[in-house]
C-alpha cells in the first residue's frame, strides 16, 4: 500500500534551445536548434517555434532544414548548461533535500515533508518556477502526483511553462484514455508487444489480467500492471543515496569514420585517459574492460576482459582495450569508440611494491597534479598532442556531483 | 558566433556578493558600452574559475570571459546583427 507522498516532476522546456535564446535575445521567438561543434553532429534539441515545423531532435542538419528552412542552428556549449542546470538543481534543493536528478533537465522532488514549511505542492512548484525563471528567464513544466511515475506523466501534460496536479482521487480517471506510450518506462518495443495484446490506453493496460502479463513478461508484468493502475512506490533517491557506480566510461564519435590502426589506437589511448583520470579523481579502480565499436553502418558491438587486479591507470587500460582490439577482426570502417572500466572497488591509496608498477603510478599521480590545476590534457600522453580532446557530449547520465559528474568541453 | 580569444580592456564593477558587471571594454581600438547583459555561467579549467558574460552593446553580442587566476579579460565570441 502506497503511503501519502507528494512528488514534483520538473521538467526544463527545451532546456538548450531556451538558455541560448536568453544567451541572445536576437533568438527568442525563432526557430532555433542547437548542435554539437563535431564534424558529424545531429540536433541535440530545438526550440519550440523549431518544433512547430517538425523539428526533431535526432535530426541531422540537412533533415531539418527541409521542413524548416529558416531555422537558425546554434552550437552548443555544454558548460553553460551544466552550469545552469547545477544552479536550478540547488533552487530546487532549498524546498527539499530529497530531489532525484534524473537527467540534465528533469528532477524528482519529494516535498511530503516540506509542506508545513512553504505550505501546498503548488505553492512550493510556483515559487521555484518564478526563481528559476528571475535568475535564468527559463521555463519549466512542473508535475505534482502522489508518485513518480504520474509526477512525470503530469509535466508532460502541459508544456511549456506548464503546472499539472493528478490528485489521488482522480488517477483512474486521468489514466483511463492516457496512451500507454506516454507512461515512463513503456519504450517503443514494449508498445509494440502490448498492442499485440490490443492494450492501447492506461486503463486498458489496469483493468488486463495481470496473471497473462506476467506470463508474457515475467516480473515485469506485475509492474506493467501497476503502471496502469498508476501506481509506483519508487522512492525518490537523492544522488548522496544513489546506489553506488558500476561503471565509468567514454565513448566518442569520431569526426570520420576510420579504418588505420595508427588512428583507431590514438583515440583509445586519448579514451583510456579520460576513464582513468575519472575513476583516479573518484578513487575507483576497475577489473573488467569493456571496449565497444559502433562500424559506419551503426551496427554496434561490445567485448569485455576481466583482468586479475583493479586498476585505474590509464596505461594498463590502454594496454588492456589494446589487447580486445588485437581479437577483432574489424569489417567495416569505425564510426564510433567506447572505453568503459567496471566491476569497480573503492580505490584507497597503496603504492605498488613493485618499481615499475611503482613509476606508473607516480607518473599518473604527476601528470594528474599538474592537470588539475592547468585544465585536463594540459599533460598528456605525447601522441595525443595536438589532438581535440575530452567529452564533448553531456551524458544522459550526467549527474551535478560525484562520479558521474563529466567534465564537458 | 564568430569565436575569437582576445584578451581585452574592460571597466566592470565589483559587487558585494561576488557580483561582477561588465559595463565597458575595447575590442580593436573601438570603445562599446554594455547596454544589456543577458546570461551568465561559470566554468573551471583545471583549479581556475572562469565567469563568462554574453552582453550586447544594442547592436551586436559579445561573449566575455573573466579568468578569476589571472584577472584577465578575454573576447569569446561575437555576433554582429
Amino acid at each position: 500500500m502506497e503511503s501519502e507522498r507528494i512528488i514534483l516532476h520538473i521538467d526544463m522546456n527545451a532546456f538548450f534551445a531556451s538558455v541560448e535564446q536568453q544567451s541572445n535575445p536576437e533568438l527568442r521567438g525563432k526557430p532555433i536548434a542547437v548542435i554539437g561543434a563535431a564534424k558529424r553532429t545531429i540536433i541535440t534539441t530545438c526550440s519550440y517555434e523549431a518544433r512547430a515545423f517538425g523539428v526533431k531532435t535526432g535530426m541531422n542538419s540537412w533533415q531539418a532544414r527541409q521542413v524548416c528552412p529558416d531555422l537558425i542552428f546554434v552550437v552548443g556549449n555544454n558548460r553553460k548548461y551544466t552550469y545552469t542546470s547545477t544552479q536550478i538543481i540547488m533552487i530546487m534543493r532549498e524546498y527539499t533535500p530529497l530531489v532525484e536528478v534524473f537527467s540534465i533537465d528533469e528532477a524528482f522532488l519529494d516535498v511530503t515533508g516540506s509542506l508545513s514549511l512553504f505550505g501546498s505542492a503548488e505553492r512550493i512548484s510556483h515559487l521555484i518556477k518564478a526563481r528559476i525563471k528571475e535568475q535564468f528567464g527559463l521555463t519549466c513544466s512542473v508535475g505534482i502526483a502522489p508518485n513518480k511515475l504520474l509526477a512525470k506523466l503530469a509535466s508532460d501534460m502541459q508544456k511549456p511553462d506548464g503546472l499539472t496536479i493528478i490528485a489521488k482521487d482522480r488517477i483512474a480517471q486521468v489514466l483511463e484514455r492516457v496512451p500507454i506510450q506516454d507512461l515512463c518506462g513503456i519504450g517503443a518495443k514494449m508498445h509494440q508487444q502490448l498492442s499485440k495484446f490490443g492494450i492501447k490506453t492506461c486503463g486498458e493496460l489496469g483493468r488486463f489480467p495481470v496473471e497473462v502479463l506476467k506470463r508474457n513478461f515475467g516480473i515485469t508484468g506485475e509492474r506493467l500492471h501497476y503502471m496502469g493502475l498508476g501506481i509506483d512506490d519508487s522512492p525518490v533517491v537523492p544522488d548522496e543515496e544513489a546506489e553506488e557506480v558500476k561503471s565509468v566510461g567514454h565513448s566518442t564519435t569520431l569526426d570520420k569514420d576510420i579504418t588505420e590502426r595508427q588512428d583507431i589506437l590514438r583515440y583509445l589511448l586519448q579514451l583510456s585517459e579520460m576513464v582513468g583520470r575519472r575513476a583516479r579523481k573518484y578513487k575507483v579502480a576497475g577489473r573488467t574492460l569493456t571496449l565497444t565499436v559502433r562500424y559506419a553502418d551503426f551496427t554496434t558491438f561490445s567485448r569485455q576482459q576481466s583482468g586479475s587486479c583493479h586498476t585505474n591507470n590509464s596505461e594498463d587500460i590502454y594496454k588492456a582495450a589494446v589487447q580486445i582490439l588485437q581479437g577483432i577482426e574489424l569489417t567495416q570502417p569505425i564510426r564510433l569508440l567506447g572505453v568503459k572500466i567496471s566491476s569497480l572497488s573503492s580505490h584507497t591509496e597503496q603504492l605498488p611494491l613493485f618499481p615499475a608498477e611503482l613509476k606508473k603510478a607516480l607518473i599518473a599521480g604527476a601528470m594528474d597534479e599538474v592537470n588539475n590545476r592547468f585544465g585536463d590534457f594540459a599533460v598528456t600522453f605525447g601522441s595525443l598532442l595536438g589532438r581535440d580532446s575530452g567529452s564533448k557530449v553531456i551524458s544522459p547520465a550526467w549527474r551535478p556531483e560525484g562520479v558521474r559528474n563529466v567534465d564537458v568541453e | 558566433m564568430q569565436r575569437f580569444t582576445e584578451k581585452i580592456r574592460v571597466a566592470a564593477i565589483f559587487a558585494p556578493g561576488c557580483q561582477v558587471r561588465p559595463v565597458w571594454f575595447e575590442w580593436r581600438s573601438k570603445k562599446y558600452a554594455i547596454t544589456e547583459a543577458s546570461y551568465f555561467w561559470k566554468d573551471y579549467y583545471g583549479d581556475a574559475s572562469r565567469l563568462h558574460f554574453a552582453v550586447s552593446d544594442g547592436s551586436n553580442m559579445f561573449e566575455l570571459m573573466f579568468d578569476t587566476s589571472d584577472q584577465n579579460w578575454t573576447l569569446e565570441g561575437v555576433e554582429e546583427s
